[in-house]
């Protein structure tokens, strides 16, 4: 896998962002579906700077690797305190303007747009994986990139 | 992300641009809440440029809904397009709001 390590910093969003999208040029992604892949990445970067960490202290190692074209293995981990997101209760869809609850939508967003999504707790570290898969922009998937381990 | 507002006669038009994240929602939120404490009843925010919008984005749209509802008002969305579109109706906010093509729908609509 291709890493990077980023400050788990809300104002470093963006550098994770590209990083991660490097590796969607590679899967040969449609540039249109780069903006779900950033909005998966916005969701689960920004928890972990929000909440996994005192702020503006910790990292998060960002890694990727290309599956196959159009689909994109990402992995993000931290070694802030435990906490599995993806154990959260979905939104109560039923509630009406009053009463729906102004947060709790990122996670479920992402379970939404993320294929094979999974948390695991690693001695102490929190790690989220997930497949990112969309239709490939033909031509453009750059065998340099399509490389594993 | 870009935020331009226009006084109308029956409302305030706030149009948003670009990309709207966790680093700048609040940009939004905040626009809001001071035409509201200017007395505006109605918002018509429209998002036909709107590229990205994030869950911090929903949440300020929201809270401006119902700070709007607090205040026998309403904040209508005008232009929901795209990714936007979509990640309003994959949470189903979209229910939660009055929807129209252009602020010139939404205007007609108003007492």
């Amino acid at each position: 896998m291709i890493r990077r390590t980023i400050p788990a910093q809300v104002d470093r969003l963006a550098d994770c962002c590209a990083f991660v999208r490097e590796g969607a040029a590679g899967a040969g992604l449609d540039p249109q579906e780069m903006d779900k892949l950033d909005l998966v990445m916005e969701e689960l970067f920004v928890n972990v700077a929000r909440y996994a960490y005192t702020p503006g202290e910790g990292d998060v190692d960002v890694a990727y690797s290309v599956e196959a074209p159009g689909r994109l293995l990402v992995e993000l981990a931290d070694s802030g305190r435990a906490f599995n997101p993806l154990a959260s209760d979905p939104p109560d869809f039923s509630r009406g303007l009053a009463d729906r609850p102004i947060g709790g939508l990122g996670i479920y967003l992402v379970k939404t747009m993320a294929d094979s999504i999974r948390y695991e707790r690693e001695g102490c570290l929190n790690r989220i994986s997930f497949v990112f898969s969309a239709p490939v922009n033909s031509g453009a998937v750059n065998p340099g990139q399509n490389s594993g381990g | 992300m870009e935020i331009q507002c226009t006084k109308l006669e029956k409302a305030v038009l706030v149009k948003v641009s670009g990309r709207m994240d966790a680093e700048n929602a609040k940009q939004f939120q905040q626009t809001c809440e001071e035409w509201i404490a200017r007395g505006a009843t109605h918002l018509l925010v429209e998002l036909s440029d709107l590229q990205y919008i994030s869950s911090m984005g929903l949440s300020c749209i929201l809270a401006v809904a119902k700070a709007m509802q607090n205040k026998s008002g309403s904040e209508i969305l005008c232009g929901l397009k795209g990714l936007p579109r979509q990640v309003f109706e994959m949470t189903r906010l979209i229910g939660l709001f009055q929807v129209f093509d252009t602020p010139e729908a939404a205007l007609a609509t108003l007492p």
